[in-house]
């Protein structure tokens, strides 16, 4: 276990957040990708610590994990309000801006 | 009595400020104007000041005074003024400032009687008229520069505009007074071009500037355009009689006596620009002559005694023109000063009839001798000096232009002034004949002379007609315009002999209060008057010119220009079109151009 | 070594499980392999002697967000037993630019310069705590108005009642409820030329506010009038 391991799992994390965040059509499931990616920073940031030593990489990966949560909570506000106006928590369901 | 000279500045400020003090403060004072008579108060009051001002200047200048200037730098950029500010005291302009002050109070004193009869705000609305009109001329007259004058310039205009206008109720009054406006805005563009080219090759709007002789000739002809149009001459002469819709007053001192003098003054005022434009003057000459034997003969026929004036002016302006053409500016300038005093005599005394008679027609009157005598004296003053008979200002200042004019182009501008000497002589004959001698006909029958307030102005302008001739030396001291030498050659005797025999000739076919109107040469004369074949040829010119040029200009807007607003609106609509279909709406294909986008930036930093 | 082989387990598991959350059909199952992927990541945390962060991993993440998201799913569903399927669109795009991603972080990870073991020992949740509540108090309470401002965002943008359809129809049905009660009490009134009509004015309006709650549409009008 070393940095440049553990860091390459994070972008194979990160890489497959942003794979279903691409490809899937729920909301809620776009919402989970994204979750997966903030959760591939937070293992970055948490190596970091661990191989530098410095317990400001455990900080900032608390300070991100609430502003996960918060950015959820947001998130799943958006998806109950599009599926109010829409019938749908689909994506493709709202697209108003459809040129 | 001496000028100091530290007050001759001041006194020209008095001269230009008063009387707009007095326009500024009737215009902002509604109470005060359509109260008409504290108006015509303040108006006087201020011309008062501005003549007692004219009066010192000159008396300094006359009493060996430098001339001076006080200026301030206008519209200053990169520490140099665009142009000068101010007032400007020599010879030229307190002579020119003192003719137009006592004019000015003349014809405003004989306007507190003659305008008794309107109401009291129209009375008010024309002595603010009046005031505003005499700040323009003075500040045009004490211009130090180019532009001050041109600004002085374009605000006699409008006071003309304003003043033809007066009877605005009066269709032919609105028509005539646009007429004026147009024709002479259409002149002043040669001013502004004029002042352009100045700029562009000086830096400077100064009058004496070096220029060489084809750029002279460029200025001083494009001046000259602006001096056509004001001072109606040929081809430009055509709004001067339908001026005459104004209130005789008005035209007196506007139309006869000092705004349209102001073309002339501003060759006199640039003659070192002139000077150096041979081409501009023989022009000059030309159409000088031209003008004043043209409009003489169609002065000939008139029935209206203000057109005839009104042609009497352009045919002397015309003088005034071919005398500065011919290179004597000192006869010019010295006929503009003459010409001011008897034409607002005979003006005047026109008014004087018209009010007395209630009609400008010719026919109307007759055998005013006997009812008017002191406005008929007036009036046969007038028309003396006018002639040019012997003894009167008008025969100095004539003399001085004919003599210039001796053996310049094959003598045939000479030989035109001279007939046209002869022609002045015969019109103005007629019109004392008929207006004044024979029988009464029609309205004059009621006629009665006028009161002091009108008398009184003619009086003083009756002195100076017959009186100014004889200090020709001395306004050529104070100008510095030339030498003054009274000729006792052949000249002087020709012209006076022709005069005399004009008025023997009107004497011979309108004595005993003939209308002889019709007869033979009169009959061809009054034809050509009738068919107004200037006016038509603008007319023509307007309609099949103007009218076609404009629409072919419309057209090309319409569908060329227009079309190529429109492909254009119309080309950002297509491109938008095959655009937006970018635009999915859907949100991962955002979310894929951003992830495109990172990569890409990515990419890059790690290419690079 | 114990480490080497628990962090390749691990690092398999997580990559597996995280697959398994973007590729399932079932969107209630790929919430919870999110639960998985979480909790597997604490366990990597603990392994890192990440121990504070490993447990509020745990106890937020795992307890708070995925809770919540399978709320999230609950309540955009109607609660009928059907499956609610996530499916998948855009293959080709997701990969290539999932894969992108990864081949140029591998890159640029590789080719860096990067420690292979720790150059001190690890912080304790002391020296955590310390940081957290000294240099990084004010970002720390800062955090505390993020979380309430976003709950009260959250709350406002869930409950605008003028998107839901059911309570829209509820304040239509009232309001014409409560219109049709006046006019019915006006017509009485102008029908019958009652000695006392401030007495019937009196009596109506308590009425006509308890025929309020009444949803069904059917206007208790008659009884306001009789």
């Amino acid at each position: 276990m070393t940095l440049t391991t553990c860091l390459l799992l994070a972008s194979a994390l990160f890489s497959v957040g942003v794979y279903g965040l691409l490809t899937r059509q729920q909301l809620v499931a776009v919402l989970v990708s994204v979750e997966l990616m903030a959760n591939a920073a937070n293992i970055v940031l948490v190596a970091f610590s661990h191989f530098t030593a410095s317990p400001l990489g455990q900080v900032f990966t608390l300070f991100a994990l609430a502003i996960t949560v918060a950015e959820v909570a947001v998130g799943l506000a958006l998806a109950l309000l599009l599926y109010r106006t829409h019938a749908s928590s689909r994506l493709d369901a709202a697209k108003e801006m459809n040129g | 009595m001496r000028s100091p000279l530290s007050e001759a500045p001041l006194a020209a400020l008095v001269a230009v400020l008063a009387p707009a003090l007095a326009a500024l403060l009737l215009a902002v004072l509604p109470m005060v104007r359509r109260r008409g008579a504290p108006a015509a108060w303040i108006c006087l009051a201020s011309s008062v000041a501005s003549l007692v001002s004219a009066g010192l200047l000159l008396a300094g200048q006359l009493g060996e005074a430098e001339p001076m200037a006080w200026t301030t730098s206008w519209l200053t950029l990169d520490g140099q003024g665009l142009g000068e500010l101010g007032v400007n005291v020599d010879g030229i302009s307190a002579s020119m400032l003192v003719v137009v002050t006592i004019v000015a109070l003349c014809v405003q004193v004989f306007s507190v009687s003659y305008m008794h009869d309107e109401p009291p705000d129209a009375y008010g609305r024309y002595f603010t008229y009046h005031a505003l009109f005499l700040f323009s001329m003075n500040l045009l007259v004490l211009a130090p520069d180019l532009l001050q004058l041109f600004a002085g310039w374009e605000l006699v205009g409008v006071t003309s505009y304003l003043l033809i206008g007066f009877y605005y109720r009066k269709p032919s009054a609105g028509r005539a007074a646009l007429k004026a406006f147009w024709i002479t805005k259409l002149a002043d563009m040669g001013f502004i071009l004029a002042l352009a080219v100045l700029f562009t090759s000086t830096s400077a709007f100064r009058f004496d500037a070096e220029l060489s002789t084809p750029l002279a000739n460029v200025v001083a002809g494009l001046l000259f355009f602006a001096v056509v149009g004001k001072s109606a001459q040929f081809p430009l002469h055509i709004w001067l009689p339908d001026a005459m819709e104004g209130p005789t007053p008005v035209s007196a001192l506007l139309h006869a006596a000092t705004m349209v003098a102001a073309g002339v003054f501003l060759v006199v005022r640039a003659d070192p620009i002139f000077a150096h434009a041979p081409d501009t003057r023989e022009v000059m000459l030309v159409v000088g002559s031209l003008t004043a034997l043209f409009a003489a003969g169609l002065a000939t026929v008139q029935t209206d005694i203000k057109k005839v004036l009104a042609y009497s002016t352009c045919s002397q302006l015309g003088y005034m023109v071919a005398a500065l053409g011919a290179g004597s500016t000192l006869g010019g300038y010295f006929h503009l000063t003459t010409h001011a005093f008897f034409k607002a005599l005979l003006f005047l005394s026109a008014g004087s009839v018209i009010h007395a008679v209630h009609s400008n027609e010719l026919a109307d009157m007759g055998g005013l001798r006997k009812r008017m005598p002191l406005t008929a004296t007036a009036f046969i003053v007038g028309s003396l000096a006018l002639a040019g008979i012997p003894g009167t200002a008008g025969f100095f200042s004539k003399d001085l232009v004919l003599a210039a004019l001796e053996g310049r182009m094959g003598w045939l501008p000479y030989v035109a002034l001279m007939t046209t000497a002869f022609l002045t002589a015969f019109y103005m004959g007629r019109v004392v004949l008929v207006a004044f001698f024979g029988e009464a006909r029609g309205k004059a029958d009621h006629a009665h002379e006028s009161g002091a307030l009108m008398l009184g102005p003619l009086a003083v302008l009756a002195v100076l007609s017959l009186g100014v001739g004889y200090f020709g030396a001395h306004f050529a001291e104070v100008t510095a315009t030339g030498e003054y030498h009274l000729h006792f050659g052949m000249t002087p005797a020709i012209a006076s002999g022709l005069a005399l025999g004009g008025f023997a000739l009107a004497y011979a076919v309108f004595g005993g209060g003939r209308d002889a109107s019709g007869v033979g040469v009169l009959a061809l004369l009054d034809g050509a008057a009738r068919s107004a074949l200037v006016d038509r040829t603008y007319e023509a010119l307007y309609r099949h010119g103007m009218l076609n040029a404009a629409a072919a200009i419309g057209w090309f807007d319409r569908y060329v220009m227009d079309g190529l607003v429109n492909l254009s609106g119309w080309l950002t609509l297509v491109a938008a079109r095959s655009l937006r279909r970018l635009q999915s709406g859907f949100a991962p294909d955002y979310v894929f151009a951003v992830v495109l986008g990172a990569l890409a930036l990515a990419a890059w930093g790690y290419l690079s | 070594m114990i480490t080497t082989i628990g962090f390749g387990l691990l690092a398999a598991l997580l990559v597996g499980s995280a697959l398994y959350v973007v590729r399932a059909t079932n969107l209630v199952h790929s919430v919870l392999g999110l639960g998985v992927t979480l909790s597997i990541t604490a366990l990597l945390y603990a392994l890192l002697e990440a121990n504070f962060v490993a447990g509020v991993q745990v106890l937020l993440y795992v307890g708070g967000v995925v809770t919540l998201m399978i709320f999230g799913v609950m309540v955009t569903r109607r609660h009928d037993g059907i499956v609610v399927r996530s499916d998948s669109a855009n293959e080709v795009r997701g990969l290539l630019g999932g894969g992108g991603i990864f081949v140029l972080l591998a890159l640029s990870i590789l080719e860096s310069d990067l420690p292979s073991s720790p150059v001190g020992p690890a912080p304790s949740t002391a020296s955590l705590a310390s940081e957290l509540l000294g240099p990084h108090v004010v970002a720390f309470e800062a955090l505390s108005m993020l979380l309430l401002a976003a709950i009260v965002g959250a709350i406002v943008i869930a409950r605008r009642r003028d998107f839901g359809e059911p309570r829209q129809d509820l304040v239509t049905r009232a309001r014409a409820a409560r219109e049709a009660l006046r006019v019915e009490a006006l017509r009485a009134e102008a029908e019958a030329p009652s000695p006392e009509p401030a007495a019937s004015d009196a009596a109506e309006p308590p009425r006509a506010d308890e025929a309020l709650p009444s949803t069904d549409g059917s206007v208790p009008a008659q009884e306001a009038s009789s």
